[in-house]
Order: C-alpha cells, then structure tokens, then sequence
C-alpha cells in the first residue's frame, strides 16, 4: 500500500507535483494524465531520484522519504523506465542477474528467482539471445523480468506497453494482471493505452499539472467528465 | 541505444558471441599470446626482446584503459603515472625487505591500486571531458612529483637515494626462474596472460554485470540495487592494480627506474593505443599495447625521430575513429565467423 499525502515537488518556479494526496491499495493502479502532467515524476519521487520540497509518501507503514534509492530497492521497491534499458552484450538472462545479483539473497536463490521470472515472462528459450538480438516486446519482456526479481512489494512500471503492437499489448496484459498473486506484489502503472489501463487496473490515479484531478475505481475514473475532457479530449 | 519502435539489425557476427564459451576464450588467449610469445621469444633478442617485453608491460595498462573506458565508458589519461606509482612502490618495497619477486609484483599492483582508486574519486561526480582532464593533470603531476624525488635504488630512508655518484645503487632482482631476458620476457607473457584471465573473469561475473548497467544507465543501476561508487571504485582499483603489475615488472626488467621514462604524453599514447586495438575485447588491448611500444621502437631502429611516433598515432587514430571496434575487434569478429563456418562445415 502506498499512501501519499500533501507531496510537493518545485524544479525553479515549476511545481511538477502540487500537494498531491493519494492513496494506491489495488493490487494493481493506474496512473493516467497528459503529458507534463506529473506522472513520471512521481515515480522518481517513489524511486529516491527526485527529493520533494514538502510532503509523506508510506510504504507499507514505512516512511519512504527518508530511505536512500538502494534502501527502497531492499525494502521491495523496483521499477522500469519509459525506455527501456536492456544492455545489448549481456544475454537476456544476464540483464536479470545483473539484478538478481544485488537483491536476491544468495546465489542459489538468484539463479533460481531469475529462472523464474525469465520463464514467466515466455523468454524461455531466448534466455541465451544477447539483448541486441532481441526485438522491441522481448526486450519489455526483459525489462519485467529484472522487476520480479528479490521478493518486489511494490512494481512501477513506466509505460511499458509503448512501441507494441495489439496481440503484443494482449500478451502484455495477461502478464501485468497475473503479477499480483504470482509474486505478491503491487503494481502500479503509467501508461497512454486507456485500454490496457481500463483491463488491467483495479483503481486509477489522474494527474493533471501536478494535481489529483481524480482517483477510485477505474471504470468510475475514466467516465468521469471531468477526467474525459482533460485527459481523454473527449466530452 | 534501441529506440522505441525502432529495432536495430542484428549484426551477422554477433548473433555467433553467445556460441563462444568462456573456456573457448581462455583457450584461444592462451594459444595466441603463447603463439606470438615462443615466435618473439625464438627470433628476438637483445633490443627487440626488452622492447617486447616493455611492450607486454604496456599490454597491461591498456588492459586497465579498456577496462574502465569499455565497462564504464570512463576516460583515464593517468595510466602510464599509475605504472609509474607501481614501479616506484614495488621498488621501494623490494630495497626494505627483499620479498620473492612474486610478492613485489602483488605489492607494485595493490600499491597502485590503492592510489588508482582514489585518483579515481573525481569520477564519482565527473564524466568525459572533464574526467580527463583531471586524470591527465594527475599524471602530470606524478610526473612532476617523480622527476623531483625519483625511484628507490637501494638507499636510505623512505626515499631510497644514494649519493650523487651513484655507484651503490642496487638493481631490483629478476625471478630465479627467469634471471635471462628471454626467460624474462616468457615470464612477463605469463604474467599477462593471467591479468587478461583476471580482467575476463570480471567481465563474465557479477563486476561485469554491475559495470554493464552501470554504463548503461545510472538511475537504472540504482534502481537494480547497485552500489554505483562502490563498482566505479573498483573499477578504477582493478584498472590501477593491472597498471601496477606493469611497472613491477619494468622494474624488474631494468633493475631500476628512471623519473624521466614516465612522461605524462605516454598516458595519452596508451589511450590511443587502447582505441586502435579495440576495447571490448581482450585481443584489442594486446594488440594496441604492443603496438604503442612497437611504433616507437621500430622508429629508434630506423633512426627516424621517435616524434614521428605522435604524427603516426594521430593518422591511425582516424581509422579508430571509423571504426569503434578497433583492429582486436575486426579480428575477433574474423575469428568468429572462421570458426562458424568449420563448425557448418564439420556438421556438413
């Protein structure tokens, strides 16, 4: 569970975040809003790369402001970017133990979560292919695997249905929604594709420069009038 | 860097990397080196046998440039002093306690380790340009630091100077085993060939991986758990340890050391050396550090000015520039593709 409450982040005279409060309980959240609208940058502010002049966010009861980047990564916290970082010399199960390396408890367990993870993610039998031979989805693929690594409490995932095709975001989903109870973790989600937000997500966060413009059950959210003709362009 | 919705080509040679086994590369690092080597070792002597043998020492450096501008995309103009620091420190250390030549090599190396590491510091904060420049005025600061107090020859205190005739300085002894300058130079490959061991097997494993992300992307590394300085500092540590063992063994080779041999201008020439032979592969290090001791002998040998080592460097540094894989990387490749096409022929 993540809660947060009255987070402000200023760049110079820009607040990207405005005394945001909010609550993700779901097993998996959404969190929508046109560009600039903040989104990404509260994922930094989760993730430790961007301080808040003001404001709490709870992790699970824990304060999380005041834990380092790698501390969160301990206490369960891990994400992936809006592009993705897969290195190319290193094979696809070579990018998830380079993560496993750091969060798993032993060797033992690494080889055995990163098996575990390669496989759920249907890379099975690419997990020797160098990441330069792997296309857009596998890479994704990649990038989901190194976030199921070290008992994740809490996943952000920063678009990462971007570049796919429609059987692919297909794929995509029936993984984002079997996350959850596979690895007993939350998920939270930012992404374009309304659709995908409005299969997958249970409740939805929509940010609009920097504030709450709405938040509850997705379904609920994206009728919302309010939310449609911001964020939707759509009365 | 792939972008969304636009997938690279798969290189033809590269989709053959993942089929080369550890083990194969550890067979085919020993065969070359040893092959060059016995061919070196046969036919050489005197000049070309101790310029071969400062040559391998060379080898090392770039070895530690590659490592730290080809896992961590860090420039380091500073090696050539950190050679200097390990010669100094293992020479010091022999004239105190006159340890197995062993133990003077391992002490020149975590001597200069040590001092690597913390040249390294500015890294934390600085990339580029900017890192450079402060590794080069490091090494110009050694330089400066070593032309006043120059290396130990057996004297006393912590300096190690004797007298203005120099007639009591004392020469650093060679291994029992490889007293000869041929044995000597056998011994300096194998020495080598372990260091390129060492730099692999931080590749393979989970160093490797670290730097891997980190070069990748800072935020992402952190985001997986890595300790950025700590991987960077180790980085920088191995990279000075490698140079350290270099200047170990010059020392052993002439006994002694000179300040003036260790000009701020050779850290540029082994950067350099590092680009023309590629710094991704072990083959490109091997090859650019023979080459940037070569060049220069070869001109000495022909009585041509050794400046004209500079204007040649510079020319070759534009086939470097058209080609990021550098001459090991090409051969590499051609050994590569060599080896798949047996294989299908084999399997024919």
């Amino acid at each position: 569970m993540i809660k947060i409450d009255t987070l402000t982040v200023q760049f110079g005279g820009i607040k990207p975040l405005d005394a945001l409060d909010a609550q993700f309980t779901a097993p998996i959240c959404g969190l929508i809003g046109p560009n600039g609208a903040g989104k990404t940058t509260l994922l930094n502010v989760l993730s430790g790369f961007v301080s808040p002049i003001k404001g709490t966010i709870l992790l699970n009861d824990a304060l999380l402001l005041r834990f380092s980047p790698r501390r969160r990564v301990s206490l369960g916290l891990r994400r992936t970017f809006q592009q993705e970082l897969v290195v190319d010399e290193l094979t696809a199960m070579e990018n998830v133990q380079a993560i496993a390396d750091h969060v798993s408890a032993d060797g033992a367990s690494a080889r055995r979560e990163v098996g575990l993870a390669i496989d759920f993610v249907g890379l099975g039998d690419r997990r020797n292919a160098l990441g330069r031979q792997l296309n857009l989805f596998e890479r994704r693929m990649v990038e989901m695997a190194k976030t199921l690594i070290g008992r994740p409490k809490v996943i952000l995932m920063d678009e990462p249905g971007a570049g796919l095709d429609e059987s692919e975001t297909e794929r995509l989903r029936r993984l984002l929604v079997e996350i959850p109870s596979a690895f007993n973790s939350q998920l939270v989600l930012i992404d374009h594709d309304a659709d995908l937000i409005a299969s997958v997500c249970i409740e939805t966060l929509v940010l609009d420069f920097g504030k709450r413009l709405a938040m509850g059950p997705t379904r609920a959210v994206l009728n919302d009038p309010v939310v449609r003709r911001a964020y939707l362009g759509r009365e | 860097m792939t972008e969304v919705g636009k997938i690279a080509p798969i290189p033809l040679v590269l989709a053959a990397a993942s089929e080369i086994t550890p083990q194969m590369r550890a067979v085919a690092i020993v065969v070359v080196v040893g092959v060059v080597s016995g061919i070196i070792a046969l036919t050489s002597g005197g000049y070309w046998l101790s310029n071969f043998t400062q040559a391998y020492c060379m080898v090392l450096a770039v070895l530690g440039c590659a490592l730290l501008y080809g896992q961590l995309g860090l420039v380091s103009l500073c090696q050539w002093a950190l050679v200097g620091v390990g010669g100094w420190v293992s020479l010091r250390f022999y004239h105190s306690v006159h340890p197995p030549f062993f133990v003077t090599l391992l002490v020149g190396g975590v001597g200069a380790s040590v001092i690597g590491m913390i040249w390294g510091l500015p890294a934390l904060r600085m990339r580029g340009l900017y890192l450079a420049l402060v590794t080069l005025m490091l090494a110009g600061a050694f330089q400066s630091l070593v032309t006043v107090i120059s290396f130990p020859v057996g004297g006393p205190g912590f300096l190690g100077q004797v007298g203005a005739s120099g007639n009591d300085r004392i020469n650093m002894a060679r291994p029992v085993f490889a007293s000869s300058d041929t044995g000597y130079f056998l011994f300096v490959a194998g020495v080598t060939v372990l260091c390129i061991f060492l730099v692999e097997a931080h590749r393979r494993t989970k160093p490797g991986r670290a730097w891997a992300l980190i070069r990748k992307n800072e935020q992402m590394a952190i985001a997986a758990g890595v300790r950025i300085v700590f991987y960077k500092a180790w980085a920088f540590a191995l990279s000075g340890f490698l140079a350290g063992v270099a200047g170990a063994l010059l020392a052993g080779l002439f006994g002694q050391l000179d300040g003036s041999a260790f000009p701020t201008t050779n850290s540029i020439v082994i950067f350099i050396g590092m680009l023309l032979g590629g710094y991704e592969v072990w083959l490109g290090a091997y090859l650019g550090g023979i080459l940037t001791r070569f060049i220069p002998a070869l001109l000495i040998d022909l009585n041509v000015n050794t400046n004209a080592g500079f204007m040649i460097f510079g020319a070759a540094l534009l086939f470097a520039l058209r080609d990021p894989l550098g001459i090991g990387g090409q051969l590499s490749i051609l050994a590569e593709r060599l080896y798949k096409k047996f294989q299908a022929q084999r399997a024919s």
